[in-house]
């Protein structure tokens, strides 16, 4: 079973290494003789892999306080023109937005999330009777 | 004159409108499928076969619209209202991370922001807010607005409120309720025809600054002055352009520091106002004991003890903005579930379909704010009163057809 786990982790990885796919097996053997080249090889592709697909709220907050500034800027030569409205406005828009970041990353369950798409798995099963 | 029998495997949602001879036609709309037997014996000459035509979502969505400050879509409003109807809204499946779009099985929650004409770079150079109505696409709006309502799915722009650029639009299927949620859903009159209803939260200065203080001092580079600057720097263009839609709502929601607490500045228990247009089809307001006539009511005493600071009831007719209103206000707290249902068998047309439905629609949103105060009562209120308004104008447009049917 362990085995059976392993090269299924390997095998993605090592196949777009290997162009030729027929050596497929004498490649897995090289990884499994070497170690150290398999772990290299998989902590790669993990960084490769993993790809950020929602802004990361400290960026937000970094945001946030640039324009802080740049609205302390605008409204300092003068602070009833359009410019001043709008860089505050831009301030209470990327406040609102991080905020929001924050309540959306505070309340995610990544058990709830995952059975949420797939509630028939074993983990995700609920029995009523 | 030929019959027809028409079965639909489900309530009829759909307008069907009866033709003598033409083509037959079969539509088949989301889970509504029309079958007609059409005989074939001619009586006389011409006046063969009737023919039927179905289409779902013909003028059957209902539109609902919701003016509230800077930010939409993930609001504690819009969740209580979609739990009304049932199922959690959530962001289209599988499209842009940053979309506001709210999609559950019976309403689809669209934030006016996506219809910005200028981008946060454009809104700078001009030096114009994002209030201001030269920054939205009020065309484009109305367009997209009004194909909904007629059943036809639009490719809505995105605004990602991250980035603040327009990203390529996503397509929004026509959903049985419509709800518009941003700075100006009634500003412009063609947009505000197409609503069924409207909803203004008006949240006054105080309470905003208290609310604002609470989101942003958790935040680096906010400070007092800052929070202060930013509400002060947009109040001209909210005044000018946002505050006048409130005299066209049919209901205002206006959230005002507790007369219950002398000298209170922490904004947290609330003196809430619900202000109900009187006249408006399809919704009848809420009343305490006897409608039309002025009460005042303490709920704590000897049948319900309360904590400090207790809980208070106006409810009387009023004027506002020239119109005839009728306003129930709620200020205090709740602490406790039994000082909730006693409010709730004491309040008449809540149009709820069970006894004790708004307490429970309350205690599933228990972690929301307002919950224990007349924001989240009143939220789930006028969220029960929309599916009264709904089930009321798609049972009369399901009727009109049968009575033709008869003619």
């Amino acid at each position: 079973m362990a085995t059976l786990s392993s090269l299924s982790l390997v095998a993605p990885r090592a196949m777009p290494n290997v162009p030729d796919s027929k050596n497929g097996g004498p490649v897995k053997a090289a990884y499994l003789n070497q170690p150290w080249k398999r772990v290299s090889q998989m902590g790669s592709r993990r960084v490769q892999v993993i790809r950020p697909v929602r802004a990361a709220p400290d960026r937000i907050s970094e945001m946030v306080e640039k324009s802080i500034k740049e609205a302390k800027e605008a409204c300092s030569d003068d602070s009833v023109s359009g410019e001043c409205a709008a860089a505050w406005d831009e301030v209470e828009e990327l406040s609102a937005a991080a905020s929001h970041a924050k309540d959306k990353n505070k309340d995610s369950d990544p058990l709830e999330n995952y059975c949420k798409d797939n509630p028939e798995t074993d983990e995700c099963r609920t029995y009523d009777n | 004159m030929a019959v027809s029998t028409l079965y639909t495997p489900q309530a009829l949602n759909s307008t069907c409108s009866i033709s003598t001879p033409a083509k037959s036609h079969v539509g088949f709309h989301q889970k509504q499928l029309v079958f007609y037997r059409r005989t074939s014996k001619r009586v006389g000459g011409g006046g063969g076969s009737a023919v039927i035509t179905c289409s779902a979502g013909d003028s059957q969505t209902v539109v609902i619209g919701l003016a509230a400050d800077s930010g939409c879509g993930k609001s504690t409003f819009m969740r209580r209202l979609t739990s009304v109807f049932g199922g959690a809204a959530e962001p289209p499946k599988g499209g842009n991370p940053d979309s506001n779009t709210l999609i559950s099985d019976m309403t689809t929650v669209i934030c006016l922001d996506d219809y910005h004409s200028l981008d946060r770079t454009g809104r700078k150079e001009k030096g114009v807010t994002a209030l201001d109505p030269r920054a939205n696409d009020f065309d484009l709006m109305y367009e997209q607005v009004k194909a909904l309502k007629s059943g036809v799915a639009v490719d809505k722009p995105i605004y990602n409120h991250v980035t603040g650029l327009l990203d390529p639009p996503e397509l929004i299927k026509p959903p049985k309720i419509l709800v518009i949620e941003g700075l100006h859903p009634m500003f412009d009159d063609r947009v505000r025809d197409l609503l069924d209803f409207s909803i203004y939260l008006d949240i006054s200065n105080e309470v905003k600054f208290a609310w604002k203080i609470q989101r942003d001092m958790a935040e680096r580079g906010h400070s007092l002055e800052s929070i202060k600057a930013s509400i002060e720097a947009r109040k001209p263009d909210f005044d000018a352009y946002i505050d006048p839609q409130k005299q066209y709502a049919d209901a205002v929601i206006e959230v005002l520091p507790t007369q219950l607490i002398p000298d209170d500045n922490e904004g947290k228990v609330l003196r809430v106002r619900l202000i109900m247009k009187e006249g408006v089809e399809n919704f009848s307001p809420v009343y305490l004991f006897d409608e039309g006539s002025t009460i005042s009511w303490i709920p704590c005493g000897r049948k319900l003890t309360c904590s400090y600071p207790g809980i208070k009831f106006h409810y009387g007719p009023d004027t506002y903005f020239g119109n005839e209103v009728s306003i129930l206000e709620m200020d205090g707290q709740f602490d406790r579930l039994d000082e909730l249902i006693y409010v709730e068998s004491h309040l008449s047309n809540i149009s709820t379909k069970f006894y004790g439905e708004v307490t429970q629609q309350m205690l599933k949103h228990a972690d929301f704010p307002g919950s224990n105060n007349g924001t989240g009562l009143f939220q789930t209120i006028v969220g029960l009163k929309i599916r009264d308004l709904y089930e009321q104008l798609t049972s009369s447009k399901a009727a009109a057809p049968l009575e033709a049917r008869k003619a």
